[in-house]
């Protein structure tokens, strides 16, 4: 009884030839110089239509499709409205109170599958739905009327002042420009069924597996230079990982733990890091209402207890320190050596065990705190316990999952609440989210995102924002948003813990055609190239 | 038989009933949002509750579960909230993926267990008994997700033989696709399938008409298959029905681990996002299938065993 030789024979020849077929094709995309593929940590997409997605995976499919009026030079942000680039906008000028914008479109836009040229209709259209129906209405509030002037040149006026307007909404996925025919054509279908101006078009929409885009030849700049994008929808962090380095993707997300960029160019020493700075902010909010942290000592105390130099460096190479709330080449951004001695907060234990003594806990505290099992968010906050432990502060951090941590943040559960997100350089943007009365927590879930309470159960910084809002010039906006900053660090209602850059890993034989510096997490493969392994 | 299986199919109604409501209740119990698990961290209260209302988040509990069930009862699972799709449509196209996945690891278990259990049996207490006994050790003890993990870095990224991720389109492709997922779980299957054969035989080669077989000068072949392994299929066939179940909670695990579609992946998906509608539609599917398994393995004993009688 048993295998004989011959079974064993038969068997491996089988295994032979299952594998044999197909074991060209586990390696396509590092064979094929003409297709990009790249690996996206979500579980598949939602939707290509710009004003609906809202999760930021799918934006690497949007990016290569839509555009908008202005773009900053591809692989970083613009800090200054003058460091935008003429788009489907040849030019523009704004009225001295930085009301009324006038742009001149572009002529000879073509749209994707046929649906002609762009002219101010699309654009107006564009605007309108994206002012009515996205998911952003609120940063796009502050428009009162977009009016077109012509077949080539639209008029957009606020109702406030907005000196930075180029990079609020008009540099915006919501108002990315659509094909008024197609859209309307399509109905709901356009949520899934992309038509832009972008140098690629969709070609494909799978909810279960991704997205396939192919060349737009009738593109008004230089044509993509490889034919086809594929966004292949890869969660688990692992199977993305072995893809990557397997050739099957060319591009992956990274998985944005301590040691991981360390690890991957161990494993493939030809792998290239692309990672934007800033990324994501890493904020800790100290929750007001909660006693003892309604003393400005104990906030003191935690602040000189947490090393951050520490924390940014254990993210390394994609951690970055803040000596405030925002990085210091973004507005508003101060290097700690420019800031006000006590307002440096250095890390020092002995100093942050002295005042919490003089705030009478001699012993130190103990609190509980939630934390996501998410890696950005559960290593941050793993450092962060153990560095505050050496200055008396015992936290008691119960790590869970994600969507219940934020869902336990907006209804303040919350003591210390870690959140992580990314701002373009618009500093009230986090200032309005995070800070602002109107978006105070509650504790029935329908507040905002201010963990803290501040401007509600202290003064906060709701003045200085609305003068901000009305600023007509760049360096106005700037110098309120500069003593908003100095403020927050007078009354610690939230620390910036560290940035953390978004990050891919991309094979070696693939050249992006530029650096990645700054901007959102994704970027455009236009000008890529690929050659074969 | 067929008035038997209308009863037994009528007693699974208040089972998956049961399984419903547990499933409606406890995802409403779990913390978290839906609302800002589909609109991201930083959403506004005004995004949020138009998003709720939209989606009918906003109505009585009371309410949407009846929605729920009669949406059921017409097969009309709602859509996702995540992106709108029909469940239905995620199902329809998900389901096949782990059909064939649990389908081939069964054949794979099944083809190497057997055998491998007889072959123990045969030799009890030699070196091919021991051989097997370390292999079912082994395979109890490897955790499946683990050992696709390594599968994968050996043979489709160190030896290329496979692909690394997905699912595969067409026949051959989708065969190529599904080799290392349903080895991974067709070890841990032969494993368990090997050892059960191994003990039922044992079991029954100590039974007198097995002893009487050998004394009427039955062949060696005839003893083990006809009077042997024919009645040991009994214990087999239970082995065989929980692990098929086991296969499919397996084929959670796996179909992560390999990036393939599937209706484990999209319900692990679900859960994270909170989509209510999905995680519904998907358990359905399962309780379904556990019904089914339960109703077949039914059959096969009656089949395998004529004392079985329906009462």
């Amino acid at each position: 009884m048993g295998f004989s030789r011959r079974n064993v024979l038969q068997l491996g020849v089988a295994t032979a030839a299952l594998a044999g077929f197909g074991g060209a094709r586990a390696q396509d995309a590092s064979q094929n110089a003409d297709v990009i593929r790249m690996g996206i940590a979500a579980k598949g997409p939602r939707y290509s239509d710009p004003n609906l997605t809202t999760q930021g995976s799918d934006n690497w499919a949007t990016e290569q499709i839509y555009e908008q009026l202005v773009r900053p030079e591809d692989g970083t942000f613009a800090i200054k409205p003058e460091e935008y680039l003429p788009t489907l906008a040849t030019s523009w000028t704004s009225s001295p109170d930085a009301k009324t914008w006038t742009f001149q479109l572009r002529q000879g836009v073509q749209f994707h599958k046929g649906f002609g040229e762009m002219t101010s209709e699309d654009v107006v259209y564009s605007f309108k739905r994206a002012m009515t129906s996205g998911t952003n209405t609120t940063v796009l509030s502050n428009i009162a009327d977009v009016v077109a002037n012509g077949p080539y040149e639209v008029t957009i006026t606020l109702k406030s002042p907005d000196a930075l307007f180029l990079g609020t909404s008009v540099f915006n996925n919501n108002t990315s420009i659509v094909s008024k025919k197609a859209a309307e054509q399509m109905g709901e279908a356009f949520g899934t069924d992309a038509v832009g101006t972008g140098p690629y078009e969709l070609t494909k929409f799978d909810t279960q597996v991704g997205t396939v885009m192919k060349r737009h030849d009738g593109y008004w700049g230089p044509k993509a230079k490889i034919s086809t994008v594929e966004c292949v929808y890869i969660a688990d962090t692992s199977a993305r990982t072995l893809a990557l380095l397997s050739g099957n993707i060319d591009i992956m997300e990274a998985v944005r733990a301590p040691g991981w960029v360390a690890s991957m160019q161990q494993r493939d020493p030809t792998l290239k890091i692309d990672m934007t700075v800033p990324g994501s902010f890493n904020t800790l909010h100290i929750n007001l209402t909660r006693k003892p942290f309604d003393d400005l000592r104990v906030r003191q105390a935690l602040m000189h207890a947490i090393d951050r130099p520490a924390v940014a460096q254990a993210l390394a190479p994609m951690g970055g320190t803040m000596a405030g709330l925002q990085p210091d080449f973004f507005p508003a951004g101060f290097k700690t050596e420019d800031l006000p001695e006590e307002l440096r907060y250095p890390y020092d234990p002995d100093k942050a065990k002295a005042l919490l003594a003089e705030a009478g806990f001699p012993d130190g505290i103990s609190f509980p705190s939630l934390c996501s099992q998410r890696e950005d968010y559960s290593s941050t906050m793993l450092i962060v316990q153990e560095q505050i432990r050496l200055a008396g502060f015992n936290m008691d951090l119960r790590i869970g999952d994600h969507t219940a941590y934020h869902a336990d943040n907006r209804s303040d559960k919350n003591t210390l609440a870690m959140h992580s997100s990314s701002y373009p350089p618009i500093p009230t943007q986090l200032y309005f989210q995070q800070l602002s009365k109107q978006s105070e927590v509650k504790s029935d879930g329908k507040g905002g995102g201010n963990y803290s309470h501040y401007g509600v159960v202290m003064p906060g910084i709701d003045d200085l924002l609305a003068q901000a809002l009305q600023a007509t010039d760049f360096e106005t906006y700037d110098e309120i948003c500069r003593k908003i900053e100095l403020q927050v660090l007078r009354d610690l209602p939230l620390i910036g813990l560290s940035t953390l850059s978004f990050t891919t890993a991309r094979r070696g034989n693939v050249d992006l055609g530029y650096p990645i510096k700054s901007g959102y997490a994704r970027w455009r493969f236009h000008r890529a190239t690929k050659t074969t392994v | 038989m067929v008035r038997y299986l209308m009863w037994r199919l009528l007693d699974a109604v208040p089972t998956i009933l049961l399984v419903l409501t547990l499933v409606f209740v406890c995802m409403r119990i779990l913390p978290g949002d839906p609302a800002l698990a589909a609109l991201g961290d930083n959403a506004l209260p005004d995004q949020l509750a138009a998003f709720r209302e939209k989606m009918g988040l906003n109505v009585p509990l009371w309410q949407q579960y009846l929605n729920f069930l009669g949406g059921v009862l017409t097969l009309d699972f709602g859509r996702s909230l995540m992106n709108n799709t029909s469940v239905l449509q995620l199902l329809v196209y998900n389901l096949p993926y782990t059909i064939e996945l649990t389908i081939a690891a069964m054949v794979m278990g099944v083809v190497a267990g057997i055998p491998l259990g007889v072959l123990a049996a045969t030799h009890r207490n030699r070196m091919a008994d021991s051989g097997v006994r370390v292999f079912s050790l082994i395979g109890y003890a490897i955790p499946d997700f683990y050992l696709g993990a390594l599968l994968l870095i050996t043979f489709s990224l160190n030896l290329g033989w496979f692909p690394i991720n997905g699912g595969g389109d067409g026949f051959v492709d989708r065969l190529h696709h599904i080799v290392l997922p349903a080895l991974t779980l067709a070890f841990v299957k032969a494993a368990f399938l090997g050892r059960l054969t191994r003990t039922s035989l044992l079991e029954v080669f100590g039974k007198d008409y097995v002893r009487t077989a050998r004394a009427k000068g039955a062949s060696e072949r005839r003893v083990i298959y006809r009077h042997g392994l024919r009645n040991a299929l009994l214990p087999l066939s239970t082995g065989m029905g929980l692990s098929l179940l086991a296969t499919l909670s397996g084929s959670v695990a796996i179909e992560l681990v390999f990036n393939r579609p599937g209706i484990g992946k999209l319900l692990i998906g679900a859960i994270t996002e909170r989509d209510y509608a999905v995680i519904q539609g998907g358990v359905i599917v399962f309780a379904l299938f556990v019904v089914l398994v339960n109703l077949l393995m039914d059959l096969v004993y009656i089949v395998v065993d004529p004392r079985i009688r329906v009462t």
